[in-house]
C-alpha cells in the first residue's frame, strides 16, 4: 500500500491524460457489455459466458494476425460472423433447453457458468495460458496533443466501439428483425400474438450478442493483454456496466461506460491503481443493494 | 639390454596411461529419479523454458560423465502452468507416488514459497532460488538457495550502482517504482525504498500492480508525468516488455531503467529490438562470470539453443542441479538428512561463486551481479572486479 | 464412505449399523498404513464434503446461490494463521475462532445482501469474493501478496497426515450431521419453504430474513472452521490459493450434481466428483477435467436440475408405478 504521495502538485496534463484514457476504455467496456444486457433484458438469460466469447474473438483475431498477417481490424467481419454462428449453436445446445426451467435467470446463470468453464479450458488447452497481445504497428505509438499523450490503441478501440454500438442500435430500432427483438422484450405475449417467432428472435438475439462480444474482444485485445482466464476480469466489468447502466438499455450501457471510464480516469490519478478496482466493485455492490435497476435503467 | 627392456615397459605404461580416456565407465543401475514441476505454459513460460534447458544440459552432462553416484539420472517434470496449487499437487505426487529420490527446483518464487514447506515436511532437500528473505526465515532446514534469487538484495545492486559507478552529483533525483504485486516484486520494492531513503532519492511514484498486467500505459504515464529519473519496472517478463514499450511510446526517457529481471530473458531483445538496450538488471549468475564451470554452461547453451552465451535462467537451472550434484556426490548418499548436513558443513566452489558457505537459513552471503544490456548482451557492470563493460549513464534516448 | 451413499432406509437399525461401521472404518483407515497419497486424497474429499454441505444450508435449502463461500473459508484460514503468528496458538484451538470471525462477517454482509433476490444475490456474493480477495492481496498485516506461513507441526510427515486426516474427517462428519439435523428440523422446513416460494412463506408468517441470515451465518461459520484447519494443513496461505474461483465452481458443481435439496446430495457430489477429478487429472489432464466439469454442470442443469439423488429417487418412483401397472 502506498504511504507516500508525491510532493509535486498533480500535473494537470497527467489528469487529463488519465481521464481521456479512462473514457476511451469505458467505450470499449461498453461494447463488451451491450450484448450481455440484451440477452438479459429480452430472454431473461444471464449469460455468464459472454466475456469468454469476447476472449475467443480476441484469439481469433490474434491467430489471423500472427499466422496470416491479417490486420485485426480487417478480421473483425470474419470474427463477428464466426461468433454469430457459435452463438447460435450455444443457443440451441445450452440456452434453449434452459429456458424451459422454472427460474430461467438462475438456471441460465448456472448453465452458462458451465459453458464458460468449457470454453475457457478448451482455449487454455489448445492455446495455453501465455498472455497475448494484438500488436499491429499502430498500437505501440501515441498521439501527442501538446503535452498530452494519448495511446493510439484505445483511440482505435473507442472508434470501433462507437461504430459497433451504433450499428447494433440501428439494427434494433431500424430493421424489422430488430424491432421484432424489441417487441419480444417489451411484451412477450403480445409479440407471440402478433406472429413473431419467439424462438427465432431469441436465436438471433443471442447469436448477435455473442458476435458483439467477439468484436469487443478484438478491441480489448488491441489494448490489453489477454489469456483464457482474463474472462473472469472482463465478466466483472460486464456486470458493472450492465447493472449500473440498466439491463437491456444500449444507451444506458454506453453512457455508463463513459461514466465508469471517467471514474477510472479520475481515481487512477489520485489513488493507487490497486484501489481503483476495489472502488469500482464497491460501487457496483452499492448500486445493486440500493438501486438494482441501475442509474439509467428502465 | 635389460635397461632398454625396462625403459620399454615403462614407456608402454606411460603410453597406456596417457591415452586412457578421461571419462569413467557409463552410469549403470536403477536411474535416480529427480522430480517436480515447471510452468512451460502460462505467465512464466519464457523463464521456465530456459530453466528446463539448464536442467537438460545438466542431465546430459552428468549421464555422460558416469552418472550421479554411478547411476543414470532421470527427470520427471510435470506441467504446472505457473499455478501454485497445481505445483503443490505435482511436487507432492512426485514425492509420494513417483517416490523420486531427489527434488528439483520449481519456478518462480510464488511457487517456491509453497514448495519449501512441503519439502520440509517430507524431509527432502530443496535447492532452488527460494522465495526471498521471508521464506528463508521460517526455520526450514532443508531449503537452500544455490544460487538464490533474493529480491531483498536489490539494495546491494543499487548501492553498487550509486556508490561505485555514478558520481554523486549525477545521481538521479527522483524515482518511480512500478512493482508487481507478489513476493518477488514486494521484496525488491522494500529494498529499493530503503536505498532511496538512505541516498536521498525522492520516490515520486510508488505503484503496485496485480499480475497479469493488462495495460502499462497508466502506470508509465504517471512516472513520466513526475519526470522520474530512476525508473524501476519491478516486473516479470511480459509486463516488463509492456512497460518498456509504453515508455518508448510516450517518449519517456529516464536516466536509468532498473529492471527486476526481464532483460535477463533472451526474448527481451527479440521483443524490443534496439529498445531493449541499456536496460539494467541484476542477478545471481551471469554467463560472463569468470568462475570455473561457466564455460561448460555457455558451450551447452550454444549447442542446444544456438545462443552466443547461456541466458541467465539457463545458467540458474544448471547451477541448481550442479549444486545438488556436488552435495549428493560429496555426501555420498541419497539420504536427505545427510545431504542437508553435508551442505552446511563446508564451503563450496560453484559456477556462480567461490567459497560459498550456507548459513542456518540456507543462504550464501548476500551478493548481486548487476548487468546492462549492451548491443544485445547482458554485460556485467558491477561488481567492478567482474565487470565486462562500463555503465551507460544517463541512458541514451529512445531511437525512432 | 461408499456405503453411506447407497440410499439407506430412513431409520432402520440396519442402516444405523452400516453407517457406524463405515465411520469406524474411515477412522481406522490410516492405521492400516496406506500410501500417504490416499490420505491426502481423502483429506481433500473431506474438505469438499464440509464446504459443500455448509454451502448447502443456504444455497440448497433456500435457493440463494452464493458464489462467495470461499470468502468465509479464507477468513477462517487467515484468522488461525494470524493467531499462530501473533500469539503462537495452535490452529486446532483457534479454528473455532476462525469460524466465529467468519460467521461475524457473514452476519454483517448478509444483512444487506440477502435482501436481494436470485441472480442479484449471486452476483453480489461474487463481488464480495472479488473485493475480499483484492483487500487481502493488499493488506500487509495478513501478508498481502506475499502470503502467510504457519509454523510446521513438530511431527513427522506420517503423523502429520494422520492427524489432519482424523480432524478433517471429524469436521466433515460433524458438519454433515449438523446439516442433516437442520434439514429435519423446523428451521430447515422454514428454509425449504423459502425456496419453494418466498412470498408465500412471508405471508404465512415465516421470518424469511432471519432464517436466511441464520443459514448464511451457520454455513459461513462451518466454512471458517474448516478453513482454519485446512490452512494449517497447507502450511502457507495466499489470497490466490484460498480465494480460488475454482473452489467456488467445484462447490456449486458438487451441490448441483448430488442434489441441493437433501443433505445426501452434497455428500454424494463431493465424493464422486473429487474421485473423478483425481482420476481425470492424473490420467488425462487438468484442462480436460475442467471441460468435463463444465459439461456436467450444463447437463445437470438441463436434465437433472434437482441433482443425482432426486433423479434416482424419481426413477425409482417411476419404476414403482410401472410395476404397479404390471400387476394391476
Amino acid at each position: 500500500m502506498r504511504e507516500r504521495d508525491s510532493d509535486r502538485p498533480m500535473d494537470i496534463h497527467y489528469l487529463l491524460e488519465s481521464v481521456i484514457s479512462g473514457v476511451l476504455l469505458g467505450g470499449i467496456y461498453a461494447l463488451l457489455s451491450v450484448g450481455f444486457g440484451l440477452t438479459w433484458g429480452t430472454m431473461q438469460v444471464l449469460n455468464i459466458s459472454h466475456a469468454v466469447f469476447a476472449v475467443l474473438g480476441a484469439y481469433l483475431a490474434y491467430w489471423s494476425f500472427v499466422k496470416g498477417g491479417i490486420d485485426p481490424l480487417l478480421s473483425i467481419p470474419a470474427v463477428a460472423f464466426l461468433l454469430f454462428i457459435i452463438g447460435g449453436a450455444a443457443y440451441r445446445l445450452v440456452i434453449r433447453p434452459v429456458t424451459k426451467a422454472r427460474d430461467v435467470l438462475m438456471g441460465s446463470m448456472v448453465a452458462t457458468f458451465g459453458l464458460t468453464i468449457v470454453v475457457e479450458n478448451i482455449m487454455s488447452g489448445f492455446w495455453h495460458p501465455d498472455p497475448r497481445l494484438l500488436k499491429p504497428s499502430y498500437t505501440g505509438t501515441s498521439l501527442f496533443i501538446g503535452e498530452i499523450v494519448i495511446s493510439k490503441g484505445p483511440l482505435i478501440g473507442f472508434a470501433l466501439a462507437f461504430v459497433a454500438i451504433a450499428l447494433l442500435y440501428l439494427f434494433l430500432h431500424r430493421t424489422f428483425t430488430g424491432k421484432a427483438v424489441q417487441a419480444t422484450w417489451q411484451n412477450p405475449m403480445g409479440a407471440v400474438l402478433v406472429g413473431i417467432n419467439r424462438d427465432r428472435v431469441s436465436l438471433i438475439t443471442f447469436a448477435l450478442s455473442i458476435a458483439s462480444a467477439g468484436v469487443a474482444g478484438v478491441g480489448m485485445g488491441l489494448i490489453y493483454s489477454f489469456y483464457p482466464s482474463v474472462q473472469n476480469d472482463w465478466t466483472l466489468y460486464v456486470f458493472l456496466l450492465t447493472i449500473v447502466g440498466g439491463v437491456g438499455s444500449i444507451i444506458g450501457t454506453a453512457l455508463t461506460g463513459l461514466l465508469i471510464g471517467l471514474i477510472i480516469g479520475v481515481s487512477a490519478a489520485f489513488l493507487p491503481f490497486i484501489w481503483v478496482n476495489i472502488l469500482l466493485f464497491l460501487l457496483l455492490l452499492i448500486i445493486l443493494l440500493f438501486k438494482p435497476e441501475g442509474i439509467f435503467g428502465v | 639390454m635389460k635397461r632398454f627392456f625396462l625403459f620399454g615397459i615403462l614407456g608402454l605404461f606411460v603410453l597406456m596411461g596417457s591415452s586412457a580416456p578421461a571419462q569413467t565407465a557409463k552410469p549403470s543401475g536403477e536411474p535416480i529419479k529427480i522430480g517436480g514441476s515447471l510452468g512451460l505454459t502460462g505467465l512464466f513460460a519464457e523463464q521456465s523454458k530456459w530453466i528446463k534447458g539448464g536442467y537438460d544440459a545438466w542431465v546430459e552432462e552428468i549421464n555422460q560423465k558416469g552418472g550421479l553416484l554411478g547411476r543414470p539420472v532421470k527427470m520427471i517434470i510435470y506441467e504446472d502452468e505457473g499455478n501454485t496449487d497445481k505445483a503443490v499437487t505435482f511436487f507432492e505426487r512426485a514425492i509420494t507416488v513417483d517416490k523420486v529420490d531427489l527434488v528439483f527446483a520449481g519456478y518462480p518464487a510464488t511457487i517456491n514459497v509453497a514448495i519449501m514447506p512441503l519439502c520440509e515436511k517430507y524431509g527432502k532437500v530443496y535447492i532452488s532460488m527460494g522465495a526471498h528473505m521471508k521464506s528463508f526465515q521460517q526455520g526450514y532446514t532443508y531449503s537452500f538457495g544455490s544460487p538464490p534469487l533474493m529480491g531483498d538484495w536489490a539494495d546491494i545492486a543499487m548501492y553498487g550502482i550509486l556508490d561505485d559507478l555514478i558520481p554523486k552529483a549525477n545521481w538521479p533525483r527522483t524515482a518511480a517504482l512500478l512493482t508487481m504485486n507478489n513476493v518477488v516484486g514486494q521484496a525488491m520494492r522494500k529494498a529499493l525504498l530503503t536505498v532511496a531513503e538512505k541516498r536521498g532519492i525522492k520516490v515520486a511514484v510508488d505503484e503496485v500492480y496485480n499480475l497479469p498486467l493488462s495495460d502499462a500505459t497508466p502506470l508509465v504515464s504517471k512516472a513520466r508525468s513526475q519526470r522520474a529519473e530512476l525508473f524501476c519496472p519491478l516486473s516479470f517478463f511480459d509486463d516488463g516488455v509492456m512497460i518498456t514499450r509504453a515508455a518508448k511510446g510516450m517518449n519517456y526517457n529516464p536516466k536509468l531503467m532498473f529492471h527486476a529481471l526481464a532483460p535477463a530473458i533472451p526474448a527481451w531483445m527479440k521483443e524490443l529490438g534496439e529498445d531493449g538496450n541499456n536496460a539494467i538488471t541484476f542477478h545471481w549468475w551471469n554467463s560472463r562470470l569468470k568462475f570455473p564451470g561457466n564455460d561448460r554452461i555457455n558451450e551447452a547453451a550454444k549447442r542446444m539453443f544456438n545462443t552466443p552465451e547461456a541466458p541467465t535462467y539457463f545458467g540458474f537451472g544448471y547451477c541448481w542441479m550442479k549444486s545438488l550434484e556436488m552435495v549428493v556426490q560429496g555426501a555420498g548418499t541419497l539420504d536427505h538428512k545427510k545431504i542437508r548436513d553435508y551442505m552446511r558443513s563446508r564451503s563450496f566452489d560453484f559456477p556462480y561463486g567461490q567459497g560459498i558457505k550456507f548459513d542456518e537459513k540456507g543462504l550464501p552471503a548476500p551478493y548481486a551481479i548487476v548487468t546492462q544490456t549492451t548491443k544485445g548482451h547482458n554485460e556485467i557492470i558491477w561488481p567492478t572486479g567482474q565487470a565486462t563493460t562500463k555503465i551507460a549513464y544517463p541512458k541514451p534516448n529512445w531511437t525512432k | 464412505m461408499e456405503n453411506e451413499n447407497q440410499g439407506k432406509p430412513k431409520s432402520s437399525k440396519a442402516a444405523f449399523l452400516i453407517l457406524l461401521s463405515a465411520i469406524l472404518l474411515l477412522v481406522a483407515f490410516p492405521f492400516f498404513r496406506p500410501p500417504l497419497f490416499f490420505l491426502s486424497l481423502l483429506i481433500s474429499i473431506f474438505l469438499f464434503i464440509s464446504l459443500t454441505e455448509s454451502w448447502n444450508l443456504l444455497g440448497g435449502y433456500t435457493g440463494y446461490i452464493s458464489l462467495g463461500h470461499v470468502v468465509f473459508f479464507s477468513i477462517g484460514a487467515y484468522t488461525t494463521a494470524v493467531c499462530m503468528n501473533c500469539f503462537g496458538h495452535s490452529p486446532f484451538l483457534t479454528a473455532i475462532l476462525g469460524g466465529a470471525v467468519a460467521g461475524g462477517v457473514a452476519a454483517i454482509v448478509g444483512f444487506p445482501v440477502l435482501r436481494l433476490k436470485g441472480a442479484y444475490f449471486s452476483i453480489s456474493s461474487l463481488l464480495l469474493a472479488v473485493i475480499a480477495q483484492l483487500i487481502f492481496l493488499n493488506w500487509e498485516f495478513v501478508g498481502g501478496s506475499v502470503g502467510l506461513w504457519y509454523k510446521l507441526m513438530p511431527v513427522g510427515i506420517e503423523a502429520n497426515r494422520v492427524i489432519f486426516y482424523e480432524v478433517m474427517l471429524g469436521l466433515a462428519l460433524i458438519i454433515t450431521f449438523a446439516v442433516r439435523y437442520v434439514e429435519k428440523s423446523k428451521f430447515g422446513a422454514g428454509l425449504i419453504t423459502i425456496r419453494e416460494d418466498e412470498e408465500v412463506a412471508k405471508t404465512i408468517g415465516i421470518n424469511t430474513a432471519m432464517l436466511k441470515l441464520k443459514a448464511f451465518i451457520l454455513g459461513s461459520f462451518f466454512a471458517g472452521v474448516v478453513g482454519g484447519v485446512y490452512g494449517y494443513y497447507l502450511s502457507f496461505i495466499h489470497p490466490d490459493i484460498t480465494f480460488n474461483v475454482n473452489t467456488s465452481l467445484l462447490i456449486l458443481l458438487m451441490a448441483f450434481f448430488g442434489g441441493c435439496t437433501t443433505w445426501m446430495g452434497p455428500l454424494l457430489g463431493a465424493v464422486v466428483l473429487s474421485l473423478a477429478n483425481q482420476l481425470i487429472v492424473t490420467f488425462i489432464g487438468a484442462e480436460i477435467s475442467r471441460v468435463l466439469y463444465g459439461l456436467i454442470l450444463i447437463l445437470v442443469i438441463i436434465f437433472m436440475p434437482n441433482g443425482m439423488i432426486e433423479y434416482l429417487k424419481a426413477g425409482k418412483r417411476v419404476r414403482k408405478v410401472q410395476q404397479g401397472w404390471k400387476h394391476a
